[in-house]
């Protein structure tokens, strides 16, 4: 009897499961390249670059496929090679992990046209790199903070992840900057070691793993621990925002010097209120309209569009009380809310 | 209470351990937030502990958390529905859902694990979508409900009891009373020991058991409020990620049995504070984030073979004693 | 056949092994020669497993000596015994149902070279054992298509392949057709050519004159006959089995029982096959429940208790009728079960007396909002130890520390917690000892003289003739007798119970587990 009614809800489920991906699947209209767009995970900024895609996927008459990985690395290799099943014309991707994924990477080059955006992987075979230098934006931070707090103070730095190059890099450039040293990204500091010069003090640098709550939790524990603290850098999206809300708790917004990285609105509405100094903002569309651009043109077999350095540069720009105006208005255009 | 010596030797050794390499862990402000981390996890990890007391498992803890922390602020802020309302909404979701829960464990004869991890798919997929996986939060219009989450009670000079601590407080003397001095509890108990013959005794077993996922489905619920209150930035893909696994650790560190049974609310609460003051040691220590999970692990297996081992000198002992009379 | 050697195949001396509480075997001797069917027989608890798991090397003896060849052996596990040619065939067959024929035959010794199993040997040396035991069957074949009894005979193949030397049996026909344990027997007896002893156990008094060579009779844990074949009749063995004094164990005082308190009528259940059952018990009545095991007694009880589904029938309490859909229910209309397994079903070992006194009754005694009414809790532990006398009981200790005796009280006491109208009791005495048992005989007797209906089920005879105004005898599922008390003998049971006087020839000369 019970075997009877698993077997019956087996059955129900695996109908529904076939339902559900027959609808979910979009009909093939025939002829059109397909090209795919792979995140690193999910947020905000990455759905500005759904925009972006779609809109060059439109104006360069391809099919376009964003997909956002829950789950890091091992999510972006079940997505890469579903999009590989389909046969698709090009996939760009922002590699977690670069290091390890060469072989990934190397399954895409062989199948199709590889590009990467938002993070690089130089070492892979991918034609083009559609993105801002990581490097350059990290010191961009470091420059904010040192206009803020010429005096000279220490610094916690907090992350989401640590390992994938992006991330790396930005992480250096703060750190490079502060220390006043010269432009050489392969430099790497350790984290678990105290960086100092005459004026700046770089104490740690605290990994969350996208955990929030975590985030927060972490600012506090800094909060505790430094209770001398001057600064505090938040370099990946959602940072920013939970830096404010425990400093603001522990009321010493008027101590800590708050810079910060990409455009959350809460960032955006503090730097409006003078609570955070500044932030380094990518333009994620531009990603997204790049990548499905140059997929589009390798696609049709024109590849003219493969710049000589191999590197599509899409700069950072520095967000400050000055313009941080004229700055959510342009993004409100471009989601078109 | 013998179950729980071991963990709160753990509980005291890290706090003094702590305190003595970093006297700033005593300052009032780590103090609060250490209170407050204690009192969110300790909230989720009563559910669980309730669950785990009939033999069962609630994998669906940190994909209820999400599920809350995307609705709410969606109804509240994007809809705009009363607040009175958005509540309501919420208690009767979260109803169905524990109701679901325990039916299909009960009647249909599915094993706990799987039921709840097919909650944990589907509502972290719910959230997800009706996200559209965007970032969700309250603004700052509601800053008075946030206080739920965020607030204090002064006590001496700076230092004030945070809200979510005397949430927990009050809800594990409720929990406790509950469990040891109602009938209910008392059914929870020995069908969680035995559900066979607490069947046997008249009991209504199934609805027990359904009452179970209920409370396990409603504290994970209520704890998502406040820290989707608390976090105010609630990222539905990543928002209670392994959240099931904290409130399961706590319970099974403050005493319970994976085999049901047994299990002291106080020892739950001992529990989470734990896991919470080691997050908190980690971090106020300086020792690489990338240690913490090594590190956690290892205290909570001291802990719990300390309990094991303590226990079997007392059984030992007892033992010798009814032979020696 | 061969004729028994001077120097037996098996000898065993003196064995001794005590349990506690009781004196499973006494002294035992026993003698198997080469090529012997020796059959052991006697009433349930009467030792014969006890010492197939001795032999078998499941339990170690006390005292007394086991030669095998003339060798001495101790055998501190299964493996030693099976080592030395002694195979174990359980009642409950011990195959893999999913694995090939050939697979279980050789489970654990497969020929294999360097990890890999040679299938072709498995294959041809498995042929040779089925063809000892007459099956022909594919050595591919799965176990778990093949019928029962055929896998019985996979079990004795199994048994050979290992060099076994002497056979244990038991029960081996309890699950087979007449035609099957025909065909199992003619194995026995070609095996007994090959030399092989064979140590058979069974409750089947014909089939045991028809192969036994031998027959030994165990009665409470020592030999109570030692038959050679030529002796070996119904009567001689029945006559071995019983013979208590019966009026020894408890004397009672009969009451004239009052007005019917609860009537099954036109009972059917999943097993009926001919007759459904009615019957009703009085107030103050102790109404006996015998048969054989797989009678149906314990599931009349379940479906008495609401814990299985009749398929239709009446039950009425007190003249109303009453809907058995949980033991919620049937605990409700005022009908209490003390379950065959304590550990399991009665009590919730790891709590302590109070709690286990109390939750039966915690339906209607609590206070507002559900509250715990600790003053009666107090009141009704204090109550029930001292009325029937349960010892050993601390606030705080778990009835898992308690003896069997006096957690089978507990276990009462909590249904005197609600003075239901009837009270079923199965094997209220089993694993409990002789002092626990007349205490227990005493609680029951006052129950009954306070006006409880009483249905008790008990597989020791003496027990039902002692305590029993009316004894309900089941056979098949269906009630095919209804003695008085002044009619009751060992003897009637039996007969009623074995079918002797009713039309039934699978369980015509069965006897044993009687009551």
């Amino acid at each position: 009897m019970l075997q009877q009614t698993s077997y019956y809800v087996h059955c129900a489920v695996i109908g529904f499961l076939v339902l559900f991906l027959a609808a979910c699947r979009t009909s093939d209209e025939a002829d059109r390249p397909e090209v795919g767009f792979v995140t690193n995970g999910i947020a905000s900024f990455w759905t500005i670059a759904d925009r972006g895609a779609n809109a060059a996927a439109e104006a360069f008459d391809v099919d376009v496929s964003v997909m956002m990985p829950p789950d890091g690395p091992s999510g972006q290799s079940r997505m890469v090679q579903s999009l590989l099943a389909r046969g698709v014309d090009g996939i760009a991707i922002s590699p977690s992990d670069p290091a390890n994924q060469a072989g990934l990477l190397n399954e895409i080059a062989q199948n199709t046209y590889l590009i990467t955006h938002d993070s690089d992987a130089p070492e892979s075979q991918r034609l083009v790199y559609v993105g801002m230098d990581n490097y350059e934006a990290g010191r961009m931070c470091g420059q904010l903070l040192k206009e803020a707090m010429p005096e000279g103070g220490e610094v916690v730095l907090f992350i989401g992840l640590l390992g994938q190059l992006n991330a790396d890099l930005r992480r250096q450039g703060v750190i490079d900057e502060l220390m006043d040293r010269s432009h050489d990204n392969s430099r790497r500091d350790p984290v678990d070691r105290v960086v100092a010069n005459e004026r700046y003090t770089v104490l740690d640098t605290r990994v969350d793993q996208f955990d929030f709550a975590r985030a927060k939790g972490q600012v506090e524990d800094a909060l505790a621990r430094y209770p001398e603290l001057d600064a505090m850098v938040g370099l990946f999206v959602y940072n920013p925002p939970q830096i404010l809300e425990a400093v603001r708790e522990a009321g010493k917004l008027n101590q800590i010097t708050i810079v910060g990285f990409d455009e959350d609105d809460v960032t955006l509405q503090a730097i409006r209120d003078g609570e955070i100094v500044g932030t380094v903002v990518q333009n994620p569309y531009r990603y997204g309209y790049e990548s499905v651009r140059v997929l589009a043109s390798l696609a049709r077999g024109d590849q003219s569009v493969i710049p000589e350095n191999q590197f599509i540069d899409i700069p950072a720009r520095r967000i400050t009380a000055d313009n941080v105006d004229v700055f959510e208005a342009e993004l409100r255009d471009l989601i078109g809310n | 209470m013998k179950k729980i010596f071991g963990i709160l030797g753990v509980f005291v050794a890290v706090f003094v351990l702590t305190a003595i390499l970093e006297p700033n862990f005593l300052t009032a402000y780590n103090l609060q937030n250490t209170l407050r981390w204690t009192g969110l996890f300790g909230i989720i990890s009563i559910g669980a502990a309730f669950v785990i007391i009939t033999g069962g498992i609630d994998l669906s803890t940190g994909s209820v958390i999400a599920l809350v922390g995307v609705l709410v602020p969606m109804l509240l802020v994007d809809v705009g529905m009363s607040l009175v309302l958005v509540l309501l909404i919420l208690f009767g979701v979260l109803l169905v859902m524990g109701i679901f829960h325990g039916v299909l464990v009960t009647k249909l004869n599915l094993q706990p694990f799987v039921v709840t991890l097919c909650g944990l798919l589907v509502y972290r997929g719910l959230a997800r979508w009706l996200a559209g996986d965007q970032t969700q939060g309250f603004g700052s219009a509601f800053d008075g409900l946030r206080q739920l989450a965020i607030g204090r009670i002064p006590i001496v000079g700076d230092f004030g009891l945070p809200i979510p601590f005397v949430i927990l407080i009050v809800l594990a003397l409720l929990s406790a009373g509950f469990l040891h001095n109602t009938v209910w509890g008392r059914y929870l108990l020995a069908l969680g020991y035995n559900e066979e013959a607490a069947r046997f005794s008249g009991i209504n077993t199934s609805r027990m058991i359904t009452v179970a996922y209920v409370i396990g489905v409603m504290t994970a619920g209520f704890g998502g409020l406040l820290f989707s209150l608390d976090v105010n930035s609630i990222q539905p893909a990543v928002h209670g990620n392994f959240y099931e696994l904290y409130a399961i650790a706590a319970a099974v560190l403050g005493g319970c049995s994976l085999r049901g049974g047994e299990g002291s609310i106080f020892g739950v609460v001992i529990g989470a504070a734990v896991l919470r003051l080691l997050y908190n040691a980690i971090n106020i220590l300086g020792i690489p984030t990338q240690l913490e999970f090594a590190i956690i692990g290892t205290v909570i297996l001291v802990g719990v073979s300390t309990d094991e081992i303590v226990r079997r000198l007392a059984a030992r002992h007892e033992l010798k004693t009814t032979r020696d009379t | 056949m061969r004729v028994p050697g001077e120097m037996p195949l098996l000898e065993v001396q003196g064995i001794t092994k005590r349990f506690p509480g009781t004196l499973a075997l006494d002294s035992v001797d026993l003698r198997v020669g080469y090529g012997e069917v020796v059959a052991v027989i006697g009433e349930n608890g009467a030792g014969k497993s006890t010492l197939m798991n001795i032999l078998a090397g499941v339990l170690l003896p006390d005292e007394g000596t086991i030669h095998l060849d003339g060798q001495i052996q101790q055998f501190a596990s299964v493996k030693q015994a099976h080592a030395a040619g002694i195979a174990l065939i359980h009642q409950e067959l011990s195959l893999l149902p999913n694995l090939s024929v050939a697979a279980n035959l050789y489970l654990g010794r497969e020929p294999a070279r360097a990890g890999w199993i040679n299938k072709e040997t498995l294959r041809t040396q498995a042929l040779r054992y089925l063809e000892r035991v007459g099956l022909k069957c594919d050595p591919q074949t799965l176990v778990a298509t093949l019928p029962i009894g055929q896998r019985q005979l996979v079990e004795v193949a199994r048994a050979l392949a290992s060099n076994a030397r002497l056979l244990i049996m038991d029960e081996p026909t309890s699950s087979l057709a007449e035609e099957e344990a025909e065909v199992l027997f003619d194995v026995i007896r070609e095996l007994q050519e090959r030399g092989v002893s064979i140590l058979y156990v069974s409750h089947r008094l014909r089939e045991v004159m028809s192969i036994a060579d031998r027959v030994v009779v165990l009665r409470d844990g020592q030999v109570t006959g030692r038959l050679a074949q030529e002796s070996v009749t119904r009567d001689e063995m029945v006559r071995c089995m019983i013979g208590r004094n019966v009026s020894r164990i408890y004397t009672r005082k009969r009451n004239e029982p009052g007005p019917v308190v609860m009537r099954v009528e036109r009972l059917v259940t999943r097993n009926t096959k001919k007759r459904s059952l009615s019957f009703c018990l009085r107030k103050g009545e102790i109404v006996g429940l015998a048969g054989l095991v797989g009678s149906g007694r314990t599931e009349l009880l379940r479906i008495l208790f609401g814990v299985d589904m009749p398929k239709s029938g009446l039950v009425t309490v007190a003249g109303r009728p009453v809907e058995l859909k949980s033991p919620r229910h049937a605990i409700a209309a005022g009908i209490a079960l003390v379950p065959e397994d304590r550990a399991m079903q009665g009590l919730i070992l790891e709590m302590s007396t109070q709690p286990n006194l109390s939750l039966g009754a915690l339906y209607r005694h609590y206070l507002g909002w559900k509250l715990l009414d600790r003053a009666w809790e107090n009141d009704v532990t204090k109550k029930m130890v001292s009325q029937l006398n349960i010892q050993g009981v601390q606030a705080s200790k778990p009835t898992r520390h308690l003896s069997g005796g006096n957690q089978q009280k507990v276990v009462l006491g909590k249904w005197l917690t609600l003075h239901p109208h009837v009270l079923l009791l199965d094997e209220p005495t089993r694993g409990i000892d002789v002092g626990a048992k007349q205490e227990t005989y005493k609680a029951i007797d006052e129950l009954a003289a306070r006006g409880m209906a009483i249905l008790l089920v008990s597989s020791e005879s003496d027990e039902i003739i002692a305590l029993s105004d009316r004894v309900l005898v089941m056979q098949d599922h269906t009630i095919v007798g209804d003695l008085d008390h002044t009619e009751l003998t060992e003897r009637a049971l039996m007969q009623l119970a074995t079918g002797s006087t009713h039309e039934s020839p699978i369980e015509e000369e069965s006897i044993g587990e009687v009551a």
